[in-house]
């Protein structure tokens, strides 16, 4: 018997397919066809079966069963709670991005209003250069640094949502690098199925792809860390067991991805034997 | 093929990802398709009125609303669903584009939708490009033309471009097809080649 998308087709007789759409979806995910015995289909068959008149509509059914399988697959994949926090985190990194390089535009604007002013010898923070600078500037000037300050507001609020998010998608790596870095250790992947399936090795130097590519291409040396250098235990650690402790960090992250994407609950025998087993790589130090 | 000068061209309803239109007809830019880019730098393949296709890596629909203007009926397979929602809109306005939400790499998904076809053109981004060309030459025609495009680069960016296309070709000869056309797609896209195979009739 040959199944096709408009019916069954054995021995020259075939018995057309009747049922709402949905169900002709779920059927359709069901035919399972080898591809040793295969046979094309014709479309003839849904001719002589009943199921269209001619060629036009015989494409015009088609077209709209696969138009609404794709439509139901999509709405599947975007329905993934880990699909709406790939895009968040993504935007906060990009607002990051787009807050220093307008501080350090407007910035230069105004050390041209202010020809006495410098930002040498002072400890000044960046958001509260801003700050001055839109108190301080009339006209545009002002509007731009209040329009960054703005967009400050923003990102803090997105970061806490991101880390929320993090936490309830990805509760295990969450707990052991915290809810940001796992976001973007996330985004990087491209899912928590991608990451979940990346070996430790590639984990530890997710982010690092210039670093990477270097090496493999010429004697360069091999990056130790990627995006896990912004966890406090691998930027913390000194310099010479750095490599140790991310390579652990990442192991330890790499079943942590696993365990989110299969179980989706906190683990937390694991998690204690994690942090100890992470704390005790940074605390050996080579004499 | 609808060529004016050096320009080519497709006839259709225009507008799709504001493509320039030229005398009516819809212009198709080597620089973003690389079959236009195969017509310009080689000689391809005569798409025909008759012809039904099957196109592996579909992505946005632009190459394919470009395919669709010439042939019968072209299958769109691609898996992602980014690029799967413009392939929607190009298929919902296009009577002839079939799109199929499925992985090149497994053929037999989609067995239950798709006919056999005069030509089977491949555009993926994977590193066993070869090896999916061959699963799916099932669904060619013998006789039928198979146009691989290689995108070097994702079989393995450490080798040399050159030596990942000697390598696909012996795959490809070695699995009995007839190589009718090699070029590199060079200058409108660096580290990709083009194949052109016929199935031969058995």
């Amino acid at each position: 018997m040959q199944s096709y998308w408009f019916g069954d087709v054995k021995d020259g007789r075939c018995k057309v397919f009747i049922g709402d759409p949905d169900a002709q979806i779920n059927r359709l995910r069901a035919i399972s066809t080898s591809m040793e015995s295969f046979v094309p289909l014709e479309w003839e068959e849904a001719v002589l079966c009943g199921a269209c008149s001619d060629r036009v509509d015989y494409l015009a059914r088609l077209q709209a069963v696969c138009i609404a399988a794709a439509e139901r697959s999509i709405r599947e994949q975007y329905s993934r709670k880990d699909a709406e926090l790939l895009q968040m985190v993504r935007t906060l990194d990009e607002i990051d991005t787009v807050i220093n390089l307008l501080s350090e535009r407007a910035a230069e604007w105004y050390l041209v209003r202010h020809p006495a002013f410098s930002r040498k010898y002072r400890r000044t923070p960046a958001h509260l250069l801003v700050k001055t600078m839109r108190e301080k500037s009339k006209g545009a000037l002002g509007n731009v640094a209040g329009g960054i300050e703005h967009l400050a507001e923003t990102r803090t609020f997105l970061a806490k949502e991101v880390s929320a998010r993090a936490n309830d998608v990805m509760p295990n790596t969450s707990a052991l690098i915290g809810g940001l870095v796992a976001a973007r250790l996330l985004s990087h992947a491209g899912g928590l199925l991608l990451l979940s399936r990346l070996p430790a090795s590639a984990i530890q130097v997710l982010g690092a792809r210039t670093a990477l590519f270097a090496h493999l291409k010429t004697q360069s040396p091999c990056p130790k860390h990627g995006i896990i250098f912004q966890h406090r235990r691998i930027h913390n650690a000194p310099r010479n067991i750095r490599g140790k402790v991310a390579r652990v960090l990442a192991g330890k992250i790499a079943i942590a991805a696993r365990l989110d994407y299969f179980r989706g609950v906190t683990a937390p025998d694991f998690l204690e034997e994690a942090q100890e087993r992470i704390d005790a790589a940074g605390k050996r130090i080579k004499p | 093929m609808i060529w004016i000068g050096d320009v080519l061209l497709s006839q259709g309803e225009g507008g799709v990802y504001n493509e320039r239109i030229l005398g009516g007809a819809r212009v198709w830019d080597p620089h973003r398709s690389k079959l236009s880019a195969l017509y310009h730098v080689g000689n391809g393949v005569e798409l025909t009125a008759g012809m039904r296709v099957l196109y592996l890596g579909a992505a946005n629909g632009t190459t394919v609303s470009h395919v669709a203007d010439y042939v019968d009926v072209v299958y769109a397979v691609e898996f992602a669903p980014r690029p799967m929602q413009d392939l929607l809109e190009v298929s919902r306005r296009r009577r002839n584009v079939i799109p199929i939400m499925a992985d090149a790499s497994r053929p037999e998904q989609y067995a239950p939708l798709v006919e056999a076809v005069d030509l089977l053109y491949q555009d993926v981004a994977q590193p066993e490009q070869a090896g999916i060309a061959l699963r799916n030459c099932s669904y060619l025609k013998n006789g039928g033309i198979l146009i691989l495009m290689l995108k070097t680069r994702s079989v393995d960016v450490r080798k040399e471009p050159a030596e990942v296309f000697q390598d696909t070709l012996d795959v490809l000869i070695a699995a009995g097809l007839v190589v009718q056309e090699c070029v590199w797609l060079a200058p409108y896209h660096h580290d990709h080649a083009a194949i052109v195979c016929i199935k031969p009739v058995v």
